[in-house]
């Protein structure tokens, strides 16, 4: 060793003292802490909604799940028309969003020219970054009343009278509703679908593209016959991940559906959905009381559903993006 | 088989409609932001940042909602970071492969996108209840609960970027694990892991639904934590469904500052992100 | 009919013949079997590698070379499912012992690897890092040790003016000299070479190369190449593996002009890997 080299001197082979011994199974313990933490909030999130909701469950039995009455005066409660409700807007909000994320999501990945793919996916994604509670208000104050007075006065006229799908343009032109929940729905989760699409769509391996341009497939039959295919099963997933999104929202869905309990097919009555009753009623709802209670137990139906449908969208994405 | 005038045909319509819905969903985002701004602006005098919320009519401000968010977020990121920090950590470095890692990884993303007001009911039951009343520290936890996940996916997702050789340099070096991971892998993806602490910023400053139960709202001047407190998104959602003007004017005022600050940090945390990219 | 080059008598003229082994034994390989969960990576390994002098482990890709480095400093115990059986002596301990810690391991065997792998942090905390690890040094004793380090990797004149920018906008060959001096830093017994020029162009590969002459004078220097005229070049000793299984062992001039193994001199004129 350098003669002039000072410091401590190296210390006798294998003699010195480990450097980690003790603060190792600390900062290890503390990785593995943080990971049951995890486990931990979600399990208590289900406990603590469950056993909340339990009396209401208790007062009026597994109907609770699709009675549809809700009636404060009375203390009889019901989840039927939340549950309809929630799972109406986010279809329709669902239906509208697909052909649009399709679209955007064939734009950015095969027609907009370089320097323009960037700015648009990023202004698309910022549509996903806007609060819910700022959906709402737009909806409410623009949007609602446009549909009550451009759109739902002629749908009510040309359709209503039809047999069969008549029925869901009935009612008075009020704005707020459905449609109009659905509608402001579809525009929040466009962003989010369209997101995943691109990310599938781009993981195609070129080579597949490349040969069916070779034998002369124009843009749209490339994305149709080999890309979409290609990448099905995580698309179905985006999907089902942007209708457990749908499902859940809360701010946005409240001041645009009219916050009515009463259950209707039309899609131009208000309505309400289990997270809009929930926020909606809950300051009347006194610490204790039966509608409290009723409220809880809506909030797991609520987790139930959302599990479910972001469980199943979770294992088509992984599954496919792994392969 | 179609004829090729008709396939070309097919091409150029789905083309012009894919393009037509881009162009929508820019055109939707430029409405929104246009309807915030020229109701928004209007209303945002001075008064918004120096006075308490008042009764309609007597020129009251937003002061209150700004700070009670601005108290909340901080703590709400003080408690939700760390701890979503050593989650990401603990999937990445430790439990990579594991059992457990993958359940983790699946109860997060549960997390993630489980619908908000179930986290503001869960925390109503949690702490709301058991204390007797609405806190800002019970928002507090609530924001924190929402930003754990969101911190979790980035950082995990970050430190799958740094480079095994990395690791692997600074543990023949004779460093221990927490060495390793605090000074070499947490620095390599120093910015990442900051791109995910603003995206988190950005979710937790504009949600409303779980502080509804959580810390309620106040109308007055309040800084205690312990009581009911007032927050920005609440004070709009309450003034927006008034029927008085000025209330309403000030609900605009305060959506315009949120939307701002929202989309704000998420520029940036995209552009830090494009730049590691 | 054999159309592979006969590289033999270029590779024989760059042997190294300066130098013939001697001295103690610095690692001894006693019965080594490893395993990739299932895998049975290398075979009964024994085999001796000489204090200050530089060892070369030689085979094609999957041969068990790189294998055998990552167990000379536990590298491979990061990794659940990978596991050693049998002994590597490190002037008579045992380093495959229960009772060592892989940190103070690591600290007397260092590793340089294939790719650079500076830290991202200035030239100088890169150094610091690996040395504030094993010691509590002063700032003078610090700054001493780093220009030292650097000198000893014949780098310190290209960053004497930059010791505190980022070690990140270095270039390849650079880069892996500071790794180089980074390792020294920490004052080991034995640096580990995991193919540490196969990244890099001809002139930084000579540099380097040139460099592993001047450290053998200090250090017992261990490599693995897929160069075999750098093996040559270089290394005193020369291993070759294949399959999992040391195949023959000795002087580098003997193993590249003479070897006793077919399987050897095949791999060396190039009829495969």
């Amino acid at each position: 060793m350098d003669a002039t080299l000072s410091g401590t001197p190296a210390g006798q082979v294998l003699a010195q003292k480990p450097t980690g011994r003790i603060s190792d199974p600390i900062f290890v313990g503390l990785l593995w802490a943080s990971g049951i933490f995890v486990l931990i909030l979600l399990g208590l999130i289900i406990a603590m909604l469950f056993e909340g909701g339990l009396p209401a469950l208790r007062e009026f039995g597994i109907q609770f799940l699709w009675s549809t009455s809700w009636n404060p005066v009375t203390e009889r409660f019901g989840a039927g028309v939340m549950v309809f409700g929630t799972l109406f807007s986010a279809v329709i909000a669902v239906i509208v969003a697909l052909p649009l994320s399709f679209g955007i999501a064939f734009f950015l990945t095969e027609i907009a020219p370089g320097p323009l793919r960037r700015p648009i996916g990023v202004a698309v994604q910022l549509l996903a970054a806007i609060p819910s509670i700022i959906y709402g208000m737009w909806g409410f104050f623009v949007v609602v009343p446009l549909i009550a007075a451009y759109v739902q006065p002629p749908l009510i006229e040309w359709l209503g009278p039809l047999p069969v799908i008549g029925a869901l343009f009935q009612g008075p032109p009020l704005g707020a509703g459905m449609l109009t929940a659905g509608l402001i729905l579809a525009l929040m989760i466009v962003p989010f679908i369209t997101a995943m699409f691109v990310e599938v769509l781009e993981s195609v391996p070129p080579m597949l593209k490349e040969s069916a341009y070779g034998v002369g497939a124009t843009t749209y039959e490339v994305y149709r016959n080999v890309s979409v295919p290609y990448g099905r099963t995580a698309m179905v997933g985006a999907v089902m991940l942007g209708l457990g999104r749908a499902l859940g929202e809360t701010m946005a869905v409240t001041f645009v559906i009219g916050n009515a309990t009463r259950m209707s097919a039309s899609l131009f009555a208000p309505g309400a959905t289990i997270a809009s009753t929930i926020a909606n009623e809950f300051p009347e709802a006194s610490m204790g009381s039966l509608k409290l209670q009723s409220l809880l137990q809506l909030g797991f139906i609520l987790f139930v559903i959302s599990f479910i449908v972001l469980a199943l969208s979770r294992v088509l994405v992984r599954s496919k993006l792994k392969s | 088989m179609a004829s090729l005038a008709r396939r070309r045909a097919t091409d150029y319509t789905v083309k012009a409609i894919s393009t037509g819905f881009a162009a929508l969903s820019i055109v939707l985002l430029a409405w929104i932001l246009w309807t915030l701004l020229s109701r928004g602006l209007p209303a945002l005098g001075p008064q918004v940042f120096t006075r308490v919320m008042g009764p309609p009519g007597a020129g009251g401000g937003l002061l209150n909602a700004i700070v009670g968010s601005l108290i909340q977020i901080v703590i709400a990121l003080l408690v939700g970071t760390p701890i979503g920090l050593m989650c990401g950590t603990f999937l990445a470095e430790n439990g990579r492969g594991t059992q457990m890692a993958n359940v983790v990884r699946f109860i997060n993303d549960v997390l993630l996108s489980a619908p908000s007001i179930l986290i503001g009911l869960f925390v109503y039951q949690l702490l709301v209840v058991p204390l007797g009343g609405f806190s800002g520290w019970a928002g507090s936890i609530a924001l924190a609960i929402l930003i754990i996940p969101v911190v979790v996916r980035t950082t995990e997702d970050m430190l799958n970027l740094v480079p095994i050789g990395l690791r692997e340099a600074a543990f023949a070096l004779g460093a221990p694990q927490w060495k390793v991971v605090t000074l070499v892998t947490w620095r390599a993806a120093r910015a990442g892991i900051v791109t995910g602490i603003l995206l988190a910023l950005a979710r937790a400053a504009g949600e409303t639904a779980p502080l509804l139960f959580t810390s309620l709202g106040n109308n007055g001047w309040s800084l205690d934590m312990s009581r009911p407190m007032a927050s920005l998104p609440i004070a709009i959602y309450q003034y927006a469904a008034s029927p008085f003007e000025d209330w309403v004017a000030l609900a605009w005022a305060g959506a315009l500052l949120i939307t701002v600050g929202v989309l704000t940090l998420n520029i940036l945390s995209r552009v830090v992100l494009a730049k590691i990219k | 009919m054999n159309f592979a080059p006969d590289t033999s008598l270029d590779i024989a003229s760059a042997v190294n013949r300066a130098t013939v082994p001697a001295g103690a034994t610095k690692l001894k390989v006693e019965k080594l079997n490893f395993y990739y969960g299932e895998n049975h990576a290398l075979k009964n390994i024994n085999f001796d590698i000489p204090e200050k002098r530089v060892t070369a482990m030689i085979g094609p890709s999957g041969c068990g070379k790189s294998t055998l480095l990552r167990v000379f400093n536990r590298m491979f115990q990061l990794y659940p499912g990978q596991r050693a059986e049998g002994k590597i002596l490190f002037d008579g301990t045992d380093l495959l012992g229960k009772e060592l810690d892989s940190t103070v391991v690591r600290s007397r065997i260092g590793m340089v690897f294939q790719k650079p792998t500076p830290f991202p942090m200035s030239i100088y905390d890169n150094i610091a890092f690996g040395v504030k690890l094993h010691e509590s040094l002063s700032k003078a004793q610090m700054d001493e040790r780093v220009e030292w380090c650097l000198r000893k990797a014949a780098i310190w004149e290209e960053t004497k003016d930059r010791l505190h920018t980022s070690a990140l906008g270095m270039s390849g060959g650079q880069q892996q000299r500071l790794c180089i001096a980074r390792t020294i830093a920490v004052r080991p017994e034995v640096i580990l070479l995991d193919e540490p020029t196969s990244a890099l162009d001809p002139i930084s590969t000579s540099k380097i190369e040139d460099l592993i002459d001047e450290l053998k004078q200090e250090f017992t220097i261990v490599i693995v190449t897929h160069n075999m005229q750098q093996a040559a070049r270089c290394a005193d000793i020369t291993a070759f593996f294949y399959l999992g299984e040391l195949i023959e062992v000795g002087v580098s001039a003997d193993i590249f002009t003479n070897p006793r193994e077919p399987r050897t001199r095949d791999y060396i004129t190039g009829r495969f890997g």
